[in-house]
């Protein structure tokens, strides 16, 4: 096999085991640099028992690395301990990119920082967007600052959340990137045979039932549709603390034969529940990029949703503001065009228009970028620290620094000629 | 005689095999640490030296009345953990391996101390090259996988040679495993048929 023509490092906090988004979006993205051929390695942490090299999929390694995690899936945060086992991997694996994910992770800012003192390119995805209020929030966003102050390229998953990014960490708008995320359109497929619309209209939500995602909001609409329209049905799946006021909303309104509450749907059943609707709503009141949606639009079903980051094109969405009056109007009018959507047709655009393949070709020219980038000596990068705050600036600039001298005395110790380079395994398909 | 032999900065592979090449000759691959006696000792010297001087400041720091009683107290610690130590000081490890019998691995300390396990043929279900990893840093290691027990024994308990040195003994481990388990089917075989 010929020699890859990038050799990636992925790292974060969350992958699999873990379920979630950014698990996913690291797995297919990996999947199809692999199909590209390109060299993929990740690097996450382990989750109980799962410790060391595994092998994924079409060869995709990934190291899960023996530190503990302390709170909410992240390791704990040593700044420096995770330099000799970043240094290890990267000599071992001959890594010429290294992209870290997700603004929460601890282990991917540590990563990123020490793989900048060795002057390895750096590429920066973040998921989700994040206030500027509260005390965590002004420290995640410090920390931000710093690991995105010397950062080769960034991407942000929708303008939504590169306006967020930006605003948060004062990175140039020119070096962040904006790459949509795709959906697995092979599993969401519509239905064979569509249900019958001229009877039961059935509008499916599934998402958490929390403040954040808008649970409060359709506590409002559901009665109020019901009321407006006999013949149409809601299906909820999802769990949350709010799953309680829905639960009294049913009661009060009379709604159990209407209202079918299904709990927590594990991630492999989303596609049966949505393939028995014809509208799928979203009630979030902020997403970076709402994944739903484009399974929803993936599977035939027409979208309700409020203005969320997350592009669908304007035949296949009806938009709303976060307020009650005004998606009932918004469901009103995708009742109204829902004879003439065709599940087909909406699936093979969403093909076309969101494939992960695409991503991996879009993330594959911000790695050449990245290469492209020139090497700044210490001096240089010191520089770029200083301008974060007046003390700030001087504590990421001391840190950087400690930092460096800690990789010379570790290469005294342990020279780079003694880090034996791992074989590439090939995986015939 | 020695048929082949590796070297890198720390460790030396040796590859023993018996005169005649034939099936059931005994072949021996050891890996030895590339130390004089003298080099593993005076590391140990140099790190009770600094323990002695870390104590001693720090006892300074603390209790300043009596300098002598601390210093008496750090060198009595900093021999015993000298002691303690050296019997760790590995000189060789070796793996004998003998056909259709099992196979013996052996470790040899600097002190003259040897230390060696046994393991017969059958029991012995599959040699296999891991990565290890710890939280500082990833390593190749040749473990057994053995019938009967759920952890992987490790070949070279203290050392860690490349994985250059490591792949002719997992080959040279995988014709023994697999002419005996083929050997087993062949008997199995006639068993049933006759």
């Amino acid at each position: 096999m010929a020699e890859p023509k990038l050799r990636v490092l992925m790292v974060s906090d969350f992958f699999f085991p873990n379920f979630g988004g950014v698990e996913n979006h690291i797995y297919y993205l990996s999947q199809c640099l692999l199909n590209l051929g390109h060299k993929v390695v990740v690097m996450t942490h382990a989750y109980g028992n799962r410790s060391g090299v595994r092998y994924m999929t079409g060869g995709l390694k990934v190291y899960y690395v023996p530190w503990r995690p302390f709170t909410m899936q992240n390791t704990f945060p040593t700044v420096y301990g995770t330099l000799p086992i970043v240094r290890t991997i990267l000599k071992r694996e001959r890594i010429t990119v290294v992209h870290g994910h997700q603004a929460f992770s601890t282990l991917c800012h540590e990563a990123l920082m020490h793989a900048r003192t060795m002057g390895y390119r750096v590429v920066f995805t973040d998921h989700s967007l994040y206030g500027f209020a509260d005390v965590g929030s002004i420290h995640m966003n410090k920390v931000l600052q710093f690991t995105l102050a010397d950062i080769d390229q960034a991407i942000c998953v929708s303008h939504t959340s590169k306006e967020n990014t930006v605003l948060r960490s004062g990175l140039a708008p020119g070096k962040v990137f904006m790459i949509p995320n795709a959906v697995d359109t092979a599993m969401f497929k519509p239905a064979d045979v569509r249900p019958s619309s001229d009877d039961v209209i059935t509008i499916v939500v599934i998402s958490r039932l929390v403040y954040r995602k808008g649970a409060d909001l359709l506590v409002e609409v559901i009665p109020e549709v019901c009321r407006l329209y006999p013949n149409v049905r809601f299906v909820v799946g999802g769990d949350g603390p709010k799953h309680v006021r829905l639960e009294e909303m049913r009661e009060k309104h009379s709604l159990q034969d209407r209202v079918e509450m299904l709990g927590a749907v594990p991630h492999s059943r989303v596609r049966s529940v949505l393939v028995t609707g014809h509208i799928f709503l979203n009630s979030s009141l902020t997403e970076a990029f709402c994944i739903a949606i484009l399974e929803a639009a993936s599977c035939g079903l027409l979208t309700v949703s409020t203005r969320v980051g997350g592009v669908l094109p304007d035949d296949m969405v009806v938009l709303a503001e976060p307020d009650p009056d005004d998606m009932v109007r918004a469901i009103e009018k995708a009742i109204s065009i829902l004879p003439s959507i065709n599940p087909e047709e909406m699936h093979n655009r969403m093909k076309k228009l969101y494939s992960w393949q695409d991503v991996a070709k879009r993330t594959e020219i911000v790695y050449d970028r990245a290469l492209k980038c020139s090497n700044r000596n210490l001096l240089e990068r010191l520089s770029r620290f200083l301008s974060c705050g007046a003390w700030a600036g001087k504590v990421f600039c001391m840190v950087m620094i400690i930092d460096y001298l800690l990789w010379r005395l570790l290469q005294l110790l342990q020279p780079d000629d003694d880090i034996e380079e791992a074989p590439d395994i090939n995986f015939c398909n | 005689m020695v048929s082949s032999s590796l070297s890198s900065k720390r460790y030396t592979y040796i590859h023993e095999s018996g005169s005649e090449t034939r099936r059931g000759a005994i072949d021996i691959h050891h890996v030895i640490i590339n130390r004089s006696r003298s080099t593993g000792y005076a590391r140990l010297m140099g790190l009770a030296f600094f323990l002695v001087i870390l104590g001693v400041s720090m006892y300074s720091f603390i209790e300043k009345d009596n300098p002598v009683r601390t210093l008496s107290w750090s060198c009595l610690l900093s021999g015993f953990f000298v002691v303690i130590q050296s019997r760790k000081l590995v000189k060789k490890e070796s793996v004998i391996i003998m056909p259709t019998f099992g196979i013996q691995i052996e470790t040899q300390y600097l002190s003259g101390k040897t230390v060696s396990r046994f393991i017969p043929i059958d029991k012995i279900l599959k040699p296999m090259l891991v990565e290890c990893v710890t939280p500082v840093t990833c390593y190749w290691s040749l473990s057994l996988f053995l019938r009967g027990e759920e952890q992987l024994t490790l070949v070279f308990k203290e050392l860690r040679p490349s994985l250059k040195m490591l792949v002719p003994i997992w080959k040279a481990l995988c014709t023994v495993i697999s002419t005996d388990q083929s050997e087993i089917i062949t008997e199995e075989k006639h068993v049933v048929s006759g």
